[in-house]
């Protein structure tokens, strides 16, 4: 089997091993921590719920990563061309950053309803800054020589940002992905929860909570887990595909340490 | 052919003075360099006269125009001093970059950059990235990028600064070659005389900033330019001529 798809497979074994060991060894009761084998033989049993939930939690997750990357690069690119938008922009964003969304998920439910647009909403209004931040340091990075290349045949500000300052900005947006997956997920989730319109795994999660469902809680989670781990893998891939230019995709010299 | 027409030109940011008035007429079809020392304000002169940057003072004229005017028709191809490739750009991709962009000022004569890419040995290399190429590929890249435009006038920012010895004379000889009845006018900046005077036509000398120029030599070498130009005698007579005028009459 190829390493690259290996080794992460190891990592994830040896961790679950562990875990179903220390439960198994010091014999720990389950309404405190319950073994992995017991999950999985949960999730198991309830297949076609956990699929449909879990579709619905990668739909708003999605969701919300396209909506925060559609609205990054709008601001982006305009913070990065005016130094004044950047300046009064920059504090918006920190603070979109630093508060805790859980806190006014209550009030957005009841400003757009129950259902799929809160979650849209505030899993889009999280994982912004972070790719608005990415944009305006990629596109501030482009190489000046080719910017003043452009600007020797007078290319229009919409050719530059197209031709230059836009893939400039794509390593960068490729980082703030990574991170903003396991952000867009938790926001999807925990929106779920909190409006009981969804048939998301945050609903599950919420429900099996105020249930006391321990094996249907766990369940969610695992399910929540190996949502990351697809969308992250699938990041990958594109990264590897749309950065193949990238020294970051370049094989390391024998030599290097 | 662009003809360039300097009058009273000075240029200065604030407290500095970078550019001396200067008066100039460089002819059509010829090739200039100025040489001079680090800070001596080539490159902003270059600047100016591709229209990237105003005068201070002074008129400048790029045949008859303005250079914003000229640099809006894309009439000035410019090669910097770092290649400026684009790094998800492929070799072909780079070399017609310049035609990609404001592609309503692209003259109706703007050809392929495919034969030009072919007659600098860069025919195998269509496909691969910069990263995948030796500087001096690089700069082979930049250099057909500038021509492809077929613009009249091409200013060049020490284009081989970076390039060691060997593969700098290789420049030499191809730039030589490619520029030889194409008819352009050519300004090129440069640090090392024998550049300048086995490309030029004319060869002008800048004082330390603010600069001003010192001397303006002629380069009655033949033309086309033979491949063994510098080992001519001429050759190294008109080198030792640059270099005491670079020197203010020092050895």
């Amino acid at each position: 089997m190829n390493r690259r798809i290996l080794a992460p497979v190891v990592g994830i074994v040896a961790f679950l091993g562990l875990w179903e060991l220390l439960v198994r060894v010091n014999n720990v009761r389950p309404f405190i921590l319950r073994a992995p084998s017991r999950i999985v033989r949960y999730l198991g049993a309830h297949p076609g719920d956990y699929a449909s939930a879990t579709w619905v939690t990668a739909y708003h997750a999605f969701g919300g990563l396209v909506i925060a990357l559609t609205v990054a690069l709008l601001v982006g690119s305009l913070m990065a061309a005016s130094s004044f938008m950047e300046h009064a922009t920059q504090p918006v964003l920190i603070l979109l950053q630093v508060t805790p969304f859980v806190a006014y998920i209550g009030s957005v439910v009841l400003w757009l309803g129950s259902g799929t647009p809160p979650v849209l909403f505030i899993t889009g209004l999280v994982c912004m800054p972070a790719f608005a931040f990415a944009t305006v340091d990629g596109m501030r990075g482009a190489d000046p020589a080719a910017r003043e290349l452009l600007a020797s045949v007078d290319a229009t500000r919409l050719e530059v940002l197209w031709r230059l300052r836009l893939p400039s900005a794509m390593p960068s947006l490729f980082t703030a992905a990574r991170y903003n997956v396991g952000l867009a997920l938790i926001a999807a989730y925990l929106v779920e929860g909190g409006n009981f319109a969804n048939r998301g795994l945050g609903s599950i999660g919420k429900r099996a909570a105020a249930l006391n469902e321990g094996d249907a809680l766990w369940a969610a989670v695992f399910a929540m887990a190996l949502l990351g781990t697809v969308f992250l893998v699938v990041i990958s891939v594109l990264q590897r595909i749309v950065l193949r230019w990238h020294v970051s995709q370049r094989p390391p010299r024998p030599n290097w340490n | 052919m662009s003809r360039i027409v300097l009058r009273d030109l000075t240029k200065d940011y604030g407290e500095l003075a970078v550019v001396d008035p200067l008066t100039l007429d460089i002819e059509s079809g010829s090739f200039v360099s100025i040489i001079g020392p680090s800070g001596c304000g080539k490159t902003t002169l270059m600047r100016i006269i591709a229209g990237l940057e105003p005068a201070s003072s002074g008129s400048v004229e790029v045949n008859g125009a303005l250079p914003s005017v000229a640099r809006a028709n894309k009439r000035v191809a410019m090669v910097p001093q770092q290649p400026g490739l684009l790094p998800w750009r492929t070799v072909e991709a780079n070399a017609r970059l310049l035609l990609d962009v404001n592609r309503g000022a692209n003259p109706p004569g703007a050809t392929d950059p495919l034969d030009l890419l072919q007659e600098v040995g860069l025919g195998d290399f269509l496909r691969s990235y910069p990263h995948e190429l030796s500087g001096g590929m690089q700069q082979r890249v930049a250099l057909v990028r500038a021509l492809a435009l077929h613009a009249p006038l091409v200013v060049m920012d020490e284009p081989f600064a970076a390039l060691d010895e060997i593969t700098r004379s290789e420049m030499r000889l191809m730039l030589t070659r490619l520029v030889d009845g194409r008819g352009a006018t050519v300004v090129f900046i440069t640090h090392s005389i024998p550049e300048a005077v086995a490309l030029s036509d004319r060869v002008l000398v800048s004082s330390p900033r603010p600069g001003r120029i010192v001397a303006d030599i002629e380069i009655d070498l033949p033309r086309p330019r033979p491949d063994d130009v510098e080992d001519d005698s001429h050759f190294v007579e008109l080198c030792a001529r640059v270099r005491h005028a670079l020197h203010g009459g020092r050895v």
